[in-house]
């Protein structure tokens, strides 16, 4: 893999880079839930549906460790978007 | 029993579910049932149990008819969002086609979860630009959306994946400039390879993708050669007139809603990355929650076909609806599908999936 | 130098020699008879259930590289379009004194013509010669691939499996 540049985005819903997922490892973050704490990667539209391998793989780089270490960020419903109008019951208009 | 994902699997599951004497419920989020075989305009490979020789979108037309004609309830432009213990799924309909999407709560005694998988992402300067898009998603686009992504291609990743959206690019009329692959070999089959390369695409092998050029869409790629020390050769630094980028750079279990319903998840690299555990009847750790199609791990069609008839099997008989032949169907099926694991692209998968059923053995409870 | 299957994407000469579905010399000399590329272990059998006169065998397992009987194939060319993976041709060496037949599936639009002077290429899609399209056969057998024959000097015979796409709109 090439080498990243801290100015690279990641997660491109919440247009985080690879420096702000470094700096979170930095200050603490060991596991994907603590890098979406500290920097809202994963927490956009597509809930890490296209960034969480990506963050699992500079994860696993920075502190050398096997990827397979790194569980993915607890599911939460909904998992897919949905309306407020869905979400209650009532008819979307 | 309700089956999430009338994908291969899950229609699979449905059909043999329903055929046993289960009510089954197929939902989908898409306007078509099929899944990813709506997409598949070549001929399968495999063997003819599984309709090899067939293109893949009329599998997914005669596997609907046999489902309804079966008499399963399908509904389609139905998301479930959510899934709670009981099991009980939140479903939302009609958002893609309506504007009057409504929510369904429904309560199944089994759950087939066959929500299928989702492409893997790059990342490299440039990679946010409008025109890098996944392999499959340019392959929705021209054989289902009849759109043509661009006109000039590169697409990054030589596994079957990448082989077949190439040559089903040239089909729908665009050029795919080059193939670029990481690896020092092509991932996927050599039929598939040859393909492509009488049609006059370059394979670049130990190539990459350095960058994406372009204002505010791709107007060019920038790709390079490694040595064997993965130091980039600067002589191969070469850069392509492209506006569109495919990444084929693999699947990942969509494995969200199996998540949220308490499975547990097992890493398997070669399977795609984290995925539901389950057991050699597709059951999970969760009691009356089963696994099929590449959720419970990436393949292919005819391996999500078999998994999903033995899901759907393996549910069938744990409500005592199995009928006298379920054990040896059960083992005609695991037959037909080790059989599908073979020769040296098959056995690493089968390796993985036996860790896979090995742990799950010891943590799914028969349902 | 070719570097083989797995790194130019296409097989070598020796590859498909030593491969059981590539015809000897001698019944190349015989007329036409079914080529079967497909050098790597793979779990795809269609081509066994294609032949008519069962001159194409894989068995069990499913991922056993198929094996021609040169003897009982006639070259009919009923495989060429049911191989999903586009691996097997029809070449006819004795076609005519000068010129050999080469047979195989086509799935772009659109088609050549009969009488067509086409561009053909090799494995590796480089132009090697001029082409005279014989024939197009595309009968609901085949399921939408069309399979073309054309003619090509004697010499191109082992290099042609192919022919460059045919670019831009046609009617009728």
């Amino acid at each position: 893999m090439s080498v990243l540049d801290d100015d690279l985005i990641i997660c491109r819903c919440e247009e985080i880079t690879v420096g702000e997922i470094k700096k979170a490892i930095r200050e603490g973050a060991r596991d994907i839930a603590g890098i979406r704490r500290r920097t809202r990667a994963g927490m956009g539209l597509c809930q890490g549906r296209t960034c969480e391998s990506l963050v699992l793989r500079i994860l696993a780089r920075e502190l050398d460790e096997e990827a397979g270490r790194f569980h993915p960020n607890t599911a939460r419903p909904p998992v897919l978007p949905v309306t407020f109008g869905v979400l209650a019951g009532e008819p979307d208009e | 029993m309700a089956v999430v994902g009338a994908g291969p699997a899950g229609l699979a599951a449905a059909i043999e579910a329903q055929k046993r004497g289960l009510n089954v419920l197929l939902v989908d989020m898409n306007l078509k049932a099929g899944g990813q075989l709506i997409k598949q305009i070549h001929k399968f490979f495999g063997s003819h149990e599984h309709r090899a020789g067939t293109r893949g979108i009329d599998i997914a037309r005669d596997l609907y008819e046999e489902a309804v004609s079966s008499g399963v309830e399908v509904w389609l432009d139905a998301a479930v969002y959510a899934i709670y213990p009981g099991p009980v799924l939140e479903i939302a309909r009609g958002i893609l086609a309506t504007r009057t999407a409504s929510k369904e709560m429904v309560h199944a005694s089994r759950v087939v979860l066959a929500t299928g998988a989702s492409e893997n992402a790059v990342s490299f300067p440039g990679w946010t630009l409008p025109g890098v898009m996944g392999a499959g998603a340019a392959q929705t686009m021209i054989n289902v959306e009849r759109v043509l992504p661009g006109k000039r291609v590169l697409m990054v990743g030589s596994g079957n994946v990448g082989l077949i959206v190439t040559y089903q690019l040239l089909q729908a009329g665009a050029e795919v400039v080059a193939i670029v692959e990481v690896a020092p070999k092509i991932g996927g089959y050599g039929v598939h390879s040859a393909k492509v390369r009488r049609a006059g695409v370059p394979i670049l092998t130990s190539y990459t993708v350095l960058r994406a050029f372009g204002d505010r869409q791709v107007e060019g790629a920038e790709i390079v050669a490694y040595d064997e020390h993965h130091n980039p050769i600067e002589e191969t630094r070469q850069f392509l007139d492209v506006d569109t980028i495919c990444i084929a750079a693999g699947l990942k279990p969509y494995a969200k809603l199996a998540a949220l319903a308490g499975c547990e998840l097992i890493y398997s690299p070669v399977l795609g990355g984290w995925m539901p555990v389950h057991d050699e009847n597709m059951h999970t750790s969760v009691p009356g929650i089963y696994v099929a199609g590449d959720l419970a791990g990436v393949e292919e069609a005819s391996t999500a076909l078999e998994e999903g008839r033995l899901a759907g099997l393996s549910a069938a008989e744990s409500l005592g609806k199995g009928g006298p032949d379920a054990a040896d169907e059960k083992e005609s099926i695991r037959e037909r599908l080790s059989m599908l694991r073979i020769g040296p692209f098959g056995k690493a998968r089968a390796d993985a999936k036996s860790e896979v059923i090995k742990v799950g053995e010891k943590i799914c409870r028969a349902g | 130098m070719p570097r083989g299957l797995t790194v130019d994407g296409f097989p070598t000469e020796e590859e498909l020699k030593k491969s059981p579905g590539y015809p000897s010399e001698e019944r190349f000399k015989r007329g036409p008879v079914a080529v079967v590329e497909c050098v790597q272990e793979i779990p795809c059998n269609p081509c066994e259930l294609a032949c008519p006169r069962k001159a194409i065998q894989v068995g069990v397992p499913i991922t056993n590289l198929p094996r021609l009987d040169e003897e009982k194939c006639t070259g009919c060319g009923i495989c060429v379009a049911r191989c999903p993976g586009l691996a097997i041709f029809v070449v006819d060496k004795t076609y005519s004194d000068k010129e050999a037949s080469v047979s195989f599936p086509y799935e772009y639009v659109p088609l050549p013509r009969e009488g067509d002077v086409v561009l053909a290429v090799d494995r590796a899609g480089s132009v090697v010669c001029d082409g005279t399209v014989l024939r197009i056969s595309n009968p609901k057998r085949n399921d939408r691939t069309a399979v073309v024959t054309i003619a090509v000097p004697k010499g191109m015979a082992d290099e042609v499996r192919g022919i460059a796409r045919i670019r831009g709109e046609r009617i009728g």
